[in-house]
């Protein structure tokens, strides 16, 4: 099964954390060919941002190592922004609308996040990392 | 030399789309296609990407925040870009 992977995956893969032994482990599948998951361009910004920004700590080099596991992105097009646009989900950002529409326009119905925001759209099931029987089925 | 022959199923929109970029660029939908699969064919090798994974597992000393602290943080650093791209002029 085919899943989007969110940015707080890989920021806690690399700092100390309960999230971080299951999210190195939906990483390490996922570059292994053993999983299907995919990272698009505008979850390569947000960790890319979290790492510039200085304020997770010392983690230079994520966002270019994460580059090198995941190429090729999903990118993210017109069309997915205009469906972002369309997205029946108020109270979700900009950028979680523009991930839900990234996965939806690649038919993929499962994203991969510690972020329970969005677990308020139908149309796309969140697996959290914590989650052993999700992240076993889904792995 | 081209020799393989693919029958590829899309909807009427994506079809009007690569039409009008094959228009735009004064390209075939062919050629589009061709240069489409070559870009995705430069990437990394299972072991590229198994070996950024052992190096993002060695990293040590980040700081835990919250998914929605995360947030703010991104948001907090689109908005401080354009002050910070000018300070490094």
């Amino acid at each position: 099964m085919t899943f989007l992977v969110d940015a707080n995956v890989i920021v806690y893969a690399a700092i100390p954390s309960r999230y971080r032994e299951p999210c190195l482990e939906v990483l390490a599948a996922i570059a292994a060919g053993k999983a299907d998951g995919k990272v698009s361009t505008a979850v390569f910004e947000e960790v890319w941002h979290l790492e510039l920004s200085g304020r997770v700590g010392p983690i230079r080099g994520l966002a270019e190592r994460a580059y090198r596991a995941f190429t090729p992105l999903l990118p993210v097009t017109d069309d997915i922004v205009a469906r972002a646009l369309r997205l029946d989900a108020k109270r979700l950002g900009s950028n979680d609308r523009i991930h839900v529409a990234t996965a939806l326009a690649n038919g993929i119905a499962t994203i991969v996040s510690a972020d329970s925001d969005f677990d308020q759209v139908r149309a796309i099931r969140r697996v959290d990392p914590l989650d052993d029987r999700a992240i076993t089925r889904l792995l | 030399m081209f020799t393989e022959r693919l029958q590829v199923l899309m909807s009427r929109e994506q079809r009007r789309r690569l039409e009008a970029e094959a228009k735009r660029r004064r390209s075939s939908v062919g050629a589009l296609i061709r240069e489409a699969i070559d870009t995705r064919g430069a990437s990394a090798t299972p072991e590229e990407r198994s070996r950024a994974i052992a190096e993002i597992k060695s990293m040590r000393g980040g700081r835990f925040l919250s998914s929605r602290e995360l947030e703010r943080v991104i948001d907090e650093e689109r908005e401080r870009l354009p002050g910070r791209a000018r300070r490094r002029r």
